[in-house]
């Protein structure tokens, strides 16, 4: 474990994200919250594919948090612990759908060498995904990663916690005067 | 050119790939501009880091409308790709600028101390702020070098 690098917020809050150290920045974390919630509930990418990509970003950058969290709209789309325990090296080998794998191929090149995407995997995806949801894509994998590496780079998580289902985000109710 | 072969409208190859994506593209913008209106950030550590780790990518992530980058001294912006050898940045420049590197290379690897000297400089609600800036710095930075929308940094 690593140990906490800032102080929990002075907030009371019983909502996980609302308490996490995101809190002492309210308007940043007010804003985060209406991208991820249009990312989420408002894209073109199913929500499926969405989670497949995040579940391996969150095992490579080993982010417990993000490890444990199973959003409901993505079990609603048929993506069962049975699919997720595939999301792991050797996939190529699963019997996850040539879609599948190429999400995978992809998150992991964005991962490590984000410059030597191959033009056979170029080629793939164009067969797989519409531009819009490639970009999307793209745009969630780097805020599944950069955000794995926020809760890292902070500390003060347990090694392990339980697999857990959450509402998949949306986008919050406007703010009353 | 971005091998993606369809586009939106835009000024350049990043607006033209995300533009695809409209309503997230006006979410981004909206975050990203505001990780420069935070106070306890100091706007010159934020350009040397997004464009550091521009370098270790190969693209920069774009600045999002309606936000300039502060002029860097020529000398820091001509030695930053050996930032460390050069006496041209201040303690808080450093310090971030290693907890930069690390952050995009691997985040598990932050020492302790490189997150200290961070947090001793910035605060906690600096902190904060600082790596929710990293990870955009980051994060899209690779979103430009992967469909090859980027500025070839």
């Amino acid at each position: 474990m690593i140990a906490a690098r800032v102080k929990s917020p002075p907030t009371r809050s019983a909502d996980p994200i609302q308490a996490s150290p995101l809190a002492w920045q309210p308007e940043l974390l007010a804003s985060f919250l209406r991208l991820y919630g249009t990312l989420w509930s408002h894209g073109e990418l199913d929500q499926a594919t969405k989670e497949l990509a995040r579940i391996r970003n969150a095992r490579t950058i080993d982010c417990p948090i993000c490890k444990a969290i199973r959003f409901s709209g993505a079990r609603r789309e048929g993506l069962t612990e049975e699919i997720v325990a595939e999301i792991r090296d050797g996939y190529e080998q699963s019997g996850l759908s040539p879609r599948q794998k190429a999400v995978l191929r992809y998150t992991d090149v964005f991962l490590s060498a984000p410059g030597e995407l191959s033009d056979e995997l170029k080629r793939d995806l164009l067969v797989q995904l519409s531009p819009a949801e490639l970009v999307e894509l793209t745009a969630a994998l780097a805020l599944f990663m950069g955000f794995s590496k926020i809760a890292v780079a902070l500390g003060g998580l347990p090694d392990e916690i339980p697999v857990h289902e959450q509402p998949t985000p949306d986008l919050p109710p406007p703010a009353t005067a | 050119m971005s091998w993606i072969a369809e586009r939106a409208a835009g000024s350049d190859e990043f607006e033209r790939c995300f533009g695809l994506r409209p309503n997230l593209f006006a979410a981004w913008r909206d975050f990203a501009a505001r990780l420069w209106e935070v106070g306890a950030l100091d706007p010159t550590v934020l350009e040397l880091c997004r464009r550091r780790i521009g370098q270790l990518h190969g693209a920069t992530c774009p600045l999002p409308p309606g936000v300039a980058a502060p002029p860097l001294a020529e000398r820091k912006a001509a030695e930053l790709s050996t930032w460390w050898r050069s006496d041209a940045y201040g303690e808080t420049e450093r310090a971030c600028l290693r907890f930069a590197e690390q952050f995009a290379l691997d985040a598990k690897g932050i020492a302790d101390a490189e997150a200290a000297a961070v947090t001793g400089a910035l605060g906690d609600a600096g902190t904060v702020a600082f790596v929710e800036a990293l990870a955009i710095f980051d994060g899209f930075a690779r979103f430009a070098r992967i469909l090859d929308a980027g500025d070839g940094a």
